[in-house]
């Protein structure tokens, strides 16, 4: 159906600008009706494969046909984006009706139909996406989740064969992101649909029927889910992950040496059932088994010692209420008695779903929002008086989602130099921050450069090291990792890892409960404007139904850990929130389980 | 005020937003030539009639007067101020005069008035989509200057589109900014401009980001400009919309004859 044949593209050949290769001679073909996923790191060229398939770019080189199509054919090039046709990112940027049902009716309008046509397929759209009822709405009237819904009934309008999602779920919370890809399931299903999938999310990936991961611009290698993520090594060293349970099982694998059947592991159940067998088939373990010592060498996940020195709180907040303006119309409140401490040098993990205030409550952690009903007290000042708010910010750094949508500098360094110009800071002070700032993140090689020239994860750290500069012991980050591919994650979280050692106290809010467990000392959990829950990641996890009630996931590690609870004790899960440590607990398990074998027997 | 309409299928609603566009025209050119309170009286008891055709809660419609209010204020103490005639009393050195009185009032109600009848008419009965495509259709005569009427109420309709991103974009970043120590409150008015470069750059990138992105998307769903495209809302006009035009005419005549007509009774 798509077919590519050794197609190279260059931005910026044409006008003139520095070249860019994203794509080098890459060739394949995807057959009707296959699920297909792209995965890479960001930059890899994997939008720009999507943006060549329909013609929304062309090849430089090489040649790409849609249907038998050639897409470097104006006579064919609106007919193969009828047929071929693209989810984008940005849940905003790509609706163009005022309202949800004159945005379906776009696309068919552009192909010139009849009226009644028109507003029968946009009817149609609505029913097969569950959107009917939303009509008449404006689209900043939906979420996010139903934004990308209205993005699939729009395109679903014009009849395609093929739908290509370019990483479609990347801005959605869990919960949208699980509804839309079962839509798209569906619909691959019921309407016969071609899907390409670009995603960073390798649960998603597990659901094509091909796997591509893509690499500078070409295909490092493909094959099934079950061919491409059992490479463990192969997946990571691109910068990737793969999927928890499948890489508890390989690490097994490695311990244990037990054969293993590719197919299976890639399911959750498949892996389990490996793991169960493997442990029991394993005889005493022999020496080379990593004794209690190494386990507490090779953990990652620090566990609270509640003893510790300076612990004085940095942060308490006492039955704060608040909810926003809207013109009469009677809300619930945004938040309602929240109350809360976080500690000097402490790591607190803010989780929710969409809705639950917590961007409302960090918004008062700066004075951003003032506190009217309850108390904030941030580092001794109480910021329900105005005149302490200025004087806070400076040791308060709050960044939002995106945060390098805020940058504005001709260099990275004068954009960094910002907040300590602000407090008015003598020059060398000024460049002394900046430098400081810039190299706990890292960035120093590009202080000179424009801001805007870098790619995502260096902005990112630009954004962040700009909030640092200022006399930062408090930093509040919303989603930090969102949009990262999973190396970039990795080593941004790592670094703000040792910010904590320096004394940094961090605050991180974020759908993602497998990070925030594994990095956090303490979660607290918002449901609908109040703490529904405060404890150490191993308490928050501990009850599957209270994270159900709150629209959490349990992390796939606790999951994973969770189908052995004969074998490891509770005391034993504290802090298996990473696939190194499950695999430890498990092994520790057995080897405890035989040793204990041999003194009864 | 921009995108605010509010779904419904009144008999207001239902209207070809063609004939409320150029209805909403003549009556503001009516209501601004009104001289005498008998027929500023007529127009009041119309404009009462739109706001129960509409259907609309009435302190929706108020609101839309809000943003005016001290325009309003403005033009009525001016007018209280500066117009002589007999004394009714003073206010320290102000003299306040019947004619400045009945001026004021006069002023103050043809602005309120104007601001109910278009708003009414045009932003809280009818979708932005179909306002676009009423001014395409409207404009489509300019054609023939070689003016670029589809692309322009495309570019209408998608600026309606932006407005509320770009406010909830423009807060974020206010906010981030000053988190990051910005104060935008105080200090004089080059300090201030200068603090808006920090919320204005970014906006502007990101205003290019989107209007690149939204491109694409078009791109990627056929859009090829007016060529081939089937428009909408272009209905065909129904007897209720001639008559409706012709009632809105007869208001115009009579709020420049009424004085006349008014003259002869009296």
């Amino acid at each position: 159906m798509i077919d590519f044949q050794n197609v190279s593209f260059t931005y910026g050949a044409m006008e003139g600008q520095y070249p860019v290769r994203a794509v080098s001679d890459v060739s394949f073909t995807i057959e009707r009706g296959t699920h297909v996923a792209l995965i890479g790191r960001n930059g890899s060229g994997k939008s720009t494969i999507a943006r060549l398939m329909n013609g929304l770019l062309l090849p430089d080189e090489g040649l790409v046909t849609m249907n038998g199509k050639r897409t470097d054919d104006d006579r064919n090039i609106y007919e193969i984006r009828r047929e071929c046709a693209m989810v984008f990112q940005n849940p905003d940027n790509q609706i163009i009706g005022t309202t949800v049902k004159d945005d379906v009716a776009f696309g068919p309008s552009n192909l010139g139909l009849s009226r009644d046509e028109i507003w029968a397929r946009v009817d149609a759209s609505l029913q097969l996406t569950g959107l009917s009822d939303l009509k008449e709405r404006a689209p900043h009237e939906l979420s996010g989740g139903q934004k990308q819904k209205l993005a699939i009934a729009s395109i679903l309008a014009m009849r395609p064969d093929c739908l290509v999602l370019d990483e479609a779920t990347a801005m959605l919370d869990p919960e949208a992101r699980h509804e839309v890809m079962a839509l798209v399931k569906r619909l691959k299903k019921e309407e016969k649909l071609t899907v390409v999938q670009i995603t960073h999310h390798m649960e998603e990936a597990l659901l094509a029927d091909l796997v591509y991961v893509i690499s500078d611009g070409s295909i490092a290698f493909y094959g099934t889910p079950a061919e491409v993520f059992n490479q463990v090594e192969r997946v990571k060293q691109e910068g990737l992950d793969v999927p928890t349970h499948l890489e508890i099982a390989h690490l097994i694998h490695q311990e244990t040496h037990v054969p293993f059947d590719s197919n299976e592991l890639i399911h959750f159940d498949g892996a389990v059932r490996y793991v169960r067998e493997a442990l029991d088939s394993t005889s005493v373990p022999n020496q080379q088994n990593p004794s209690k010592e190494d386990m507490q060498v090779e953990e990652t996940a620090p566990i609270l010692e509640p003893e510790e020195g300076d612990m004085s709180e940095v942060i308490k907040v006492d039955h704060l209420s608040y909810t926003y303006d809207t013109e009469g119309l009677s809300v619930l409140p945004a938040l309602d008695e929240v109350s809360l401490q976080v500690k000097r040098g402490e790591i607190l993990g803010l989780v929710g779903h969409t809705g639950s205030g917590k961007s409302t409550l960090i918004q008062h952690f700066n004075g951003l929002i003032r506190a009217r009903k309850g108390k904030v007290v941030v580092l001794d000042r109480d910021l329900s008086d105005k005149k302490q708010v200025s004087g806070i910010r400076r040791h308060v750094g709050l960044l939002f989602q995106y945060p390098e949508d805020q940058l504005f500098e001709e260099t990275v360094a004068l954009d960094i130099a910002f907040a300590p110009k602000q407090q008015k800071k003598r020059p060398d002070e000024v460049e002394r921050a900046v430098l400081r700032a810039a190299k706990r993140l890292g960035i120093t090689e590009i202080l000179d450069r424009s801001p805007f020239e870098l790619s995502g994860g260096q902005r990112r750290r630009v954004a962040i090291a700009g909030v640092l500069a200022a006399e930062t012991e408090i930093l509040i980050l919303d989603e930090p990792a969102a949009g990262l591919d999973p190396k970039g994650r990795d080593d941004l979280f790592r670094d703000l890892l040792t910010l904590t050692k320096e004394g940094v106290t961090l605050v991180i809010v974020s759908h993602d409960m497998e990070m925030m467990t594994r990095y956090s000392d303490r979660i607290l959990v918002m449901n609908e404007g109040r703490v529904a829950g405060v404890g150490t990641p191993f308490e928050i996890t501990q009850d599957e139904q209270f994270l159900k009630n709150v629209h959490l996931e349990t992390p796939p590690s606790k999951r994973f850990l969770d189908e052995f609870s004969d074998l490891v004790p509770q005391k034993e899960k504290i802090a298996c929130f990473c696939p190194l440590d499950v695999k430890n607990a498990l092994l520790n398990a057995i080897k405890d389980l035989s040793v204990g074998g041999i003194t009864h027997g | 005020m921009l995108g605010r309409s509010i779904p419904g299928d009144s008999a207001l609603h239902l209207l070809d937003a063609r004939i409320k566009f150029l209805a909403a025209i003549i009556l503001m050119v009516a209501i601004l030539s009104i001289q005498d309170p008998i027929i500023m009286a007529v127009f009041l008891i119309w404009t009462m009639m739109l706001m129960v055709l509409s259907k609309i809660r009435i302190t929706t419609i108020l609101r839309s007067v809000r943003p005016l209010v001290f325009i309003i204020l403005f033009a009525v103490i001016l007018h209280l101020v500066t117009v002589k005639g007999h004394i009714l009393f003073h206010i320290g050195p102000v003299t306040i005069s019947k004619e400045g009185l009945y001026t004021g009032a006069m002023t103050a109600m043809r602005l309120i008035l104007m601001v109910i009848n278009t708003s009414l008419l045009l932003t809280l009965t009818t979708m932005p989509l179909a306002i676009a495509d009423a001014l395409e259709s409207l404009l489509s005569p300019l054609r023939y200057l070689r003016f670029p009427v589809h692309e322009f109420a495309m570019m209408m309709s998608i600026a309606l589109r932006f407005v509320p991103i770009l406010m909830d974009e423009s807060a974020k970043i206010m906010k981030a900014q000053s988190s990051r120590g910005a104060d935008y409150d105080t200090g004089g008015p080059i300090r201030r401009a200068s603090g808006l470069v920090s919320i204005l750059v970014p906006l502007f990138i990101s205003s290019f980001r989107r209007a690149d992105d939204l491109a694409i998307a078009m791109d990627a769903r056929c859009y090829q400009g007016e060529k081939g495209r089937t428009r909408l809302y272009t209905a065909k006009l129904y007897p209720k919309d001639i008559v409706f035009l012709i009632l809105v005419l007869f208001l115009l005549a009579f709020a420049f004859v009424g004085p006349k007509l008014l003259g002869g009774f009296f």
